[in-house]
C-alpha cells in the first residue's frame, strides 16, 4: 500500500490549524494598524499615521507568508475574516500602547506554535517560525521604544511633536555596538 | 482478526464500519468513500478537509431538541451536499479514526522497513 499520507500531507492537522489561526492573527493586526493609522492621520500626526501604515503592510507581508508556506505544502490555507478593530483612544500615547498589547499577542501566539512544532516533532515548521521569533524580537523592541519616548518627553504639544519627528528613527540594531 | 489485504476495482480496503468503507487507489493516489451506498472520490486533501469539516461538527449542538438533528455538509470537490444525522456523523468520525490509524501505521512501516532499504 501506498503511503499517500506521508507522499501528500507534509503538515499535521494540529499544526495546520493553529498556522490557519496564525493568518488569522496577521491579519486581525495588519486591520488594527490601518485603524491606529486612521487615528493619527486626521490628527495632523502625520509620521506617526506612516509609522503604522508601514506596520500595517508588514503584518499584511506576515500573513501572506504563513499563507503560502500553508499552499506550499499543499494544506488548507483559509482565508480569514477580520473582526472590526478598535478606532477610539483618548491619547496618541493610547494609540501606542494599543500597538505594543498587540505585538505582545502576536509573539505569544508565535511561541505557542514553536511549542506546538516541537510536541508535534514538526522540525520544519520550527525552522519555517525561526524567522517570526526573530521579527516579533523587533517589533516590540521598536513599539517599546516608540512608547518611551512619551516616557521621556512627556505628552505636551513640543513633546509630540518631537515624537512625530522621532518616530520614523526608531530602528532595532540587532543587539549590535553603536 | 484477518490480516490479508482487502482489494477490489476501488483499491485496498483501509478501513470499514458498518456501513461505511474507505479505499484507497495507489495508481490514481485517490480514495473511494462508500458511504450507506454512496460513492464519493477524494484527493488526498480532499478527504483532509472533509474530515476536519466531520470533526468540527458540535454534536452538543444537534442534540439540542430546536434544531433538526441533520447538518449539512458541502463537500465542495465534487459539489455535493450530504445530510448527515447524528449517527452517520458518529460513523464517519470512526471511519476516520480507524483509516488514519491505519495510514499512519502504514506509513511508520513504509519509513522503518521499506525507505529503509533503499
Ligand atoms: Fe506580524
Amino acid at each position: 500500500m501506498k503511503d499517500i499520507l506521508r507522499r501528500h500531507q507534509v503538515l499535521s492537522e494540529e499544526i495546520t490549524d493553529i498556522l490557519n489561526k496564525q493568518v488569522k492573527i496577521e491579519a486581525q493586526s495588519s486591520a488594527s494598524y490601518l485603524a491606529l493609522a486612521a487615528w493619527c492621520d486626521v490628527r495632523g500626526y502625520d509620521n506617526c499615521a506612516a509609522f503604522f501604515f508601514k506596520q500595517s503592510e508588514e503584518e499584511r507581508k506576515h500573513q501572506m507568508k504563513i499563507f503560502r508556506y500553508l499552499t506550499d505544502m499543499e494544506c488548507n490555507a483559509i482565508s480569514p475574516a477580520v473582526a472590526e478593530s478598535q478606532y477610539e483612544f483618548g491619547s496618541l500615547r493610547e494609540v501606542f500602547e494599543k500597538a505594543l498589547e498587540m505585538e505582545i499577542s502576536v509573539t505569544d501566539a508565535i511561541h505557542d506554535i514553536v511549542r506546538a512544532c516541537r510536541k508535534a516533532g514538526d522540525i520544519a515548521t520550527e525552522e519555517f517560525m525561526r524567522w517570526f521569533v526573530q521579527e516579533q524580537i523587533e517589533e516590540e523592541f521598536v513599539a517599546r521604544r516608540t512608547l518611551e519616548l512619551f516616557d521621556v518627553l512627556g505628552e505636551d504639544k513640543i513633546a509630540l511633536g518631537m515624537i512625530e519627528e522621532r518616530v520614523l528613527h526608531v530602528e532595532y540594531d540587532g543587539g549590535e555596538e553603536g | 482478526m484477518t490480516t490479508e489485504t482487502v482489494t477490489s476495482s476501488l483499491g485496498v480496503l483501509i478501513f470499514s464500519t458498518d456501513n461505511t468503507h474507505l479505499y484507497q487507489c495507489d495508481t490514481t493516489e485517490q480514495f473511494t468513500l462508500v458511504f450507506f451506498g454512496q460513492k464519493v472520490v477524494f484527493r488526498f486533501c480532499e478527504l483532509i478537509v472533509f474530515k476536519s469539516k466531520i470533526r468540527k461538527i458540535d454534536l452538543f449542538n444537534l442534540f439540542n431538541t430546536d434544531v433538526p438533528d441533520i447538518e449539512l455538509i458541502h463537500l465542495p470537490h465534487c459539489d455535493r451536499f450530504f445530510a448527515l444525522s447524528t449517527l452517520q456523523i458518529l460513523e464517519l468520525r470512526e471511519l476516520f479514526s480507524g483509516s488514519f490509524a491505519m495510514m499512519e501505521l502504514n506509513s511508520i512501516i513504509q519509513r522503518r522497513i521499506v525507505r529503509k532499504a533503499l
